[in-house]
């Protein structure tokens, strides 16, 4: 077996699967950390979305409506973080991790009270996302399969990481951002509360977390399966963490990512040990840590 | 513009920081609100830029009541406050400074940078001021970021500027240069407040008078009218303590010996350094802040390791030992910041008392600390130092600015050690605690203790040295003998290398 079997169109096409959840939580959780919200319940706010979108296009029968009620549900995580975290002087790594545990905990009973299944839920009537393509972008040799025939979250994904760089440099919600971050102090001494800032900040972070829901359950496939989001919440973190919460660098390190995840997926095909291709984005994660880390050391050297 | 304060008090819990205080303040006049340290200058003019709110009181803007819900109600009134702690992003540019909290807004929310540039531009130019809007905050200087503060307040088109302590930060000549604008402020007919304790300025730029002591006023008088020795008396509420007495002694043997100390910091070298302190002698070290005076201390106290040189104390190298075999060896050491070095804020006074000591005996039972004995050593510097707290139990973060850095004086002192390095003992401290914080070293060198003192304060340096050396550009640009010292020696020593070869020859 070559390379080349590992790195075929198919292979180009299954990128974005993995890139647009992680990408979409991820530009949610940079707005927190730069708002200064130490937001790790990214998992549990996945979820909640992942489960709201296979709600939404179940009954109102479209794949719109499912990204709008997954939009709905992630908010609706995020207005209980700003309560417990903002409005009430909570914790943010025990509300967090709340969260996280409710998020798994709601999911698993309502799909038992509302759809009467344990374990999965699938049926003919969740309208999911159809694939775009695009007629002269798919031609183009190898990029061609990543940026035609995705779903039309990928590109909303990689529209707000751009659209979150010109956001965060030019935008009047952007600089309060940033200014609740680094010192709140100043907003204020300007007569703006940060708090309602870091409120936006949580809104429109359930609302991309949501997204990226939807991206995993009514876009990848559709379905719901219980804890679907499977640690790309965590992995969101990570990336936030490692940039800062910068839009472009973190575009990139999620692109890492999503390649690598995907990569594992492909090498299990070719006979390697389960256990090992699990491992692989993990063993990524903490390569990018150690040459970073090494990075700035030697930057700042 | 004229704005009253009519009887203002606030209260935090049971304490009554502000108290039936009025003033009043007019276009075109620079109104002086002097006090020590806790004695509700600040306060009062956070209730009156509407940041705390007053428990009674009211203030007139123009003969109108006016009660503010925030700042931002104040603000647009034509009120604008130079904090003493700058309110400043780091990260961001000048410019996005400037209009944060009060953007310029184009379609869907985004900033017009191109509309808040152009009347920057415009403003800059009518004050005379000069600034880079592009340059990043936290690359600036602290007198270049008090004028980045300055366009804040003026970008909102403030009629009156509050300035809280605005030159403790800054050199001689920025300091000239920021009345120089104030000055140009007050014929363009804007009021302005100027917080402060230091006499000098009052008596140059200040139309008026105020005086505050525990949270009361005690007198308010044109500046005309009174004089320095007056004010003085009504600040410290009694007589002026008398000039610091100090034994004629000669030094003794060499305690502190640094010779081609060397230390590199982001890019540029410090050093190399050469000189002695003996027993009995304050050496001050005088300079501008930033040319090199954090290195030198922090070498000296292990708190950064050294790239070249040696230093020897008591005939001891130190190189290559930690800050805490350094302590072991004989030094004590006062830090410029007492709020992140000196003390764990959220730490008991006894607890910040017990620092460095928790090696000895009768504080410690095997793993287990003593309360008691903790509590008992905290109480006597408490009484010693005169230290306003609670009590032992009290948390540090608790205590003002001045009983903060007599708490670490005492701790620091009363480890009675050969050598004391002292960095900025008295910065941003008020009169009375100045005066106590002098005297205390001055009676450490009578003792015979060997003191380094690095201050950016000229006058501290100059009334308490018995050597001056002048720190210029990371290096030793001079030394002046105490009988020999006078501001424009050091001051000029301050901002050259000192006399070249050439000169000397000639």
């Amino acid at each position: 077996m070559g390379l080349e079997a590992l790195f075929d169109p198919a292979f180009a096409a299954s990128l974005p699967r993995f890139i647009t959840p992680i990408l979409l939580a991820a530009l949610g959780g940079a707005l927190c950390e730069r708002a200064g919200v130490f937001n790790i319940a990214l998992e549990g706010f996945v979820l909640v979305g992942a489960f709201s979108a296979v709600l939404g296009a179940y009954f109102f029968g479209s794949a719109a409506m499912g990204a709008l009620t997954a939009v709905f549900g992630g908010v609706l995580m995020g207005l209980i973080f700003a309560e417990f975290h903002l409005r009430r002087p909570g914790d943010p790594i025990v509300v967090s991790i709340a969260l996280n545990l409710l998020a798994a905990g709601l999911t698993t009973y309502l799909l038992r009270a509302i759809f009467d299944v344990a374990g999965a839920f699938r049926d003919p009537a969740i309208v999911g996302f159809e694939p775009i393509h695009i007629p002269l972008v798919a031609a183009i040799p190898l990029v061609g399969p990543v940026l035609s025939g995705q779903s039309a979250l990928f590109y909303v994904a990689l529209g707000a990481a751009v659209f979150m760089h010109v956001f965060f440099a030019r935008h009047r919600l952007g600089l309060r951002l940033r200014a609740a971050g680094e010192n709140p102090a100043a907003l204020v001494a300007g007569g703006v509360s940060p708090e309602r800032v870091r409120l936006w900040a949580l809104v429109l972070c359930g609302a991309l977390c949501g997204l990226a829901g939807a991206q995993l359950s009514i876009a990848n496939v559709n379905l719901f399966v219980e804890n679907m989001s499977a640690g790309r919440g965590w992995i969101a973190v990570v990336a936030v963490l490692l940039t800062r919460g910068r839009p472009l660098p973190l575009l990139a390190i999620v692109c890492l990512f999503g390649f690598v995840d995907s990569l594992s997926f492909r090498v299990q095909g070719l006979g390697w040990p389960q256990q090992f291709t699990d491992m692989m984005p993990y063993v990524a994660t903490l390569a990018v840590l150690v040459v970073l880390s090494w990075w700035r050391l030697r930057r700042s050297a | 513009m004229r704005v009253e304060l009519s009887d203002i008090t606030v209260r935090f819990g049971d304490l009554t920081a502000v108290d039936r205080v009025s003033l009043d303040f007019r276009s075109g006049e620079v109104h002086a609100l002097v006090g020590e340290n806790g004695a509700g200058k600040t306060t009062v003019m956070n209730a009156l830029f509407g940041l705390v709110r007053s428990a009674s009181g009211s203030i007139a803007v123009d003969g109108e009541t006016c009660r503010w819900a925030s700042p931002q109600d104040a603000i647009a009134r034509g009120l604008g406050m130079v904090h003493q702690h700058f309110m400043l992003q780091d990260s961001m540019t000048v410019l996005e400074n400037i209009v944060l909290c009060n953007e310029p807004t184009g379609r869907f929310g985004f900033v017009d940078f191109r509309a808040a540039r152009a009347h920057m531009a415009e403003v800059a130019t009518a004050y005379g001021i000069e600034v880079d809007l592009d340059a990043t905050v936290g690359a600036l200087s602290l007198g270049q970021r008090q004028v980045v503060e300055i366009l804040k307040v003026l970008y909102r088109h403030a009629d009156m500027l509050i300035l809280d302590e605005p030159t403790a930060v800054l050199t001689p000549q920025e300091k000239d240069r920021l009345f120089g604008v104030l000055r140009n402020f007050r014929r363009d007919g804007k009021a302005i407040v100027l917080i402060t304790h230091k006499l000098d300025e009052v008596m140059e730029l200040a139309d008026r008078v105020s005086v505050m002591r525990g949270g009361r006023l005690i007198s308010s008088a044109p500046v005309a009218e009174t004089t320095k020795t007056a004010i003085a008396r009504d600040i410290v509420g009694g007589e002026l303590p008398a000039e610091i007495a100090r034994a004629e002694r000669a030094p003794g043997a060499v305690v502190l010996s640094v010779d081609g100390l060397t230390v590199r910091s982001r890019g540029r070298t410090v050093g190399p350094i050469s000189f002695d302190v003996r027993a009995g002698e304050i050496v001050g070290v005088a300079g501008v802040s930033g040319n090199g005076q954090a290195e030198l201390v922090q070498a000296l106290t292990g708190l950064r390791r050294a790239h070249g040189g040696s230093v020897r104390l008591a005939g001891r190298p130190l190189d290559g030992l930690d800050v805490g075999a350094r302590r072991a060896r004989g030094m004590s050491y006062i830090p410029e910041d007492r709020q992140r070095v000196g003390l764990a804020l959220e730490a008991r006074v006894s607890e910040n008392a017990a620092i460095g000591r928790m090696d000895q005996p009768g504080f410690r039972r095997g793993p287990f600390r003593i309360r008691s004995a903790m509590n008992r050593f905290a109480a006597e510097l408490i009484a010693r130092y005169r230290i306003k707290v609670a009590g032992p139990e009290a948390r540090a973060a608790t205590m003002s600015g001045g009983n903060k850095q007599k708490l670490v004086v005492g701790r620091e002192l009363s480890r009675d050690t050969p050598l004391v390095v002292v960095e900025n003992p008295t910065w941003g401290v008020d009169i009375g605690a100045i005066e106590f914080i002098h005297s205390e070293l001055v009676r450490m060198r009578d003792a015979g203790h060997a003191i380094l003192m690095v201050s950016t304060e000229l006058d501290e340096v100059l009334a308490l040295s018995d050597r001056i050396l002048v720190l210029y550009e990371g290096r030793i640009s001079g030394e002046v003998a105490r009988a020999e010292a006078d501001r424009t020696a050091v001051g000029q020593l301050m901002v050259s290398h000192g006399p070249s070869a050439a000169e000397i020859a000639a």
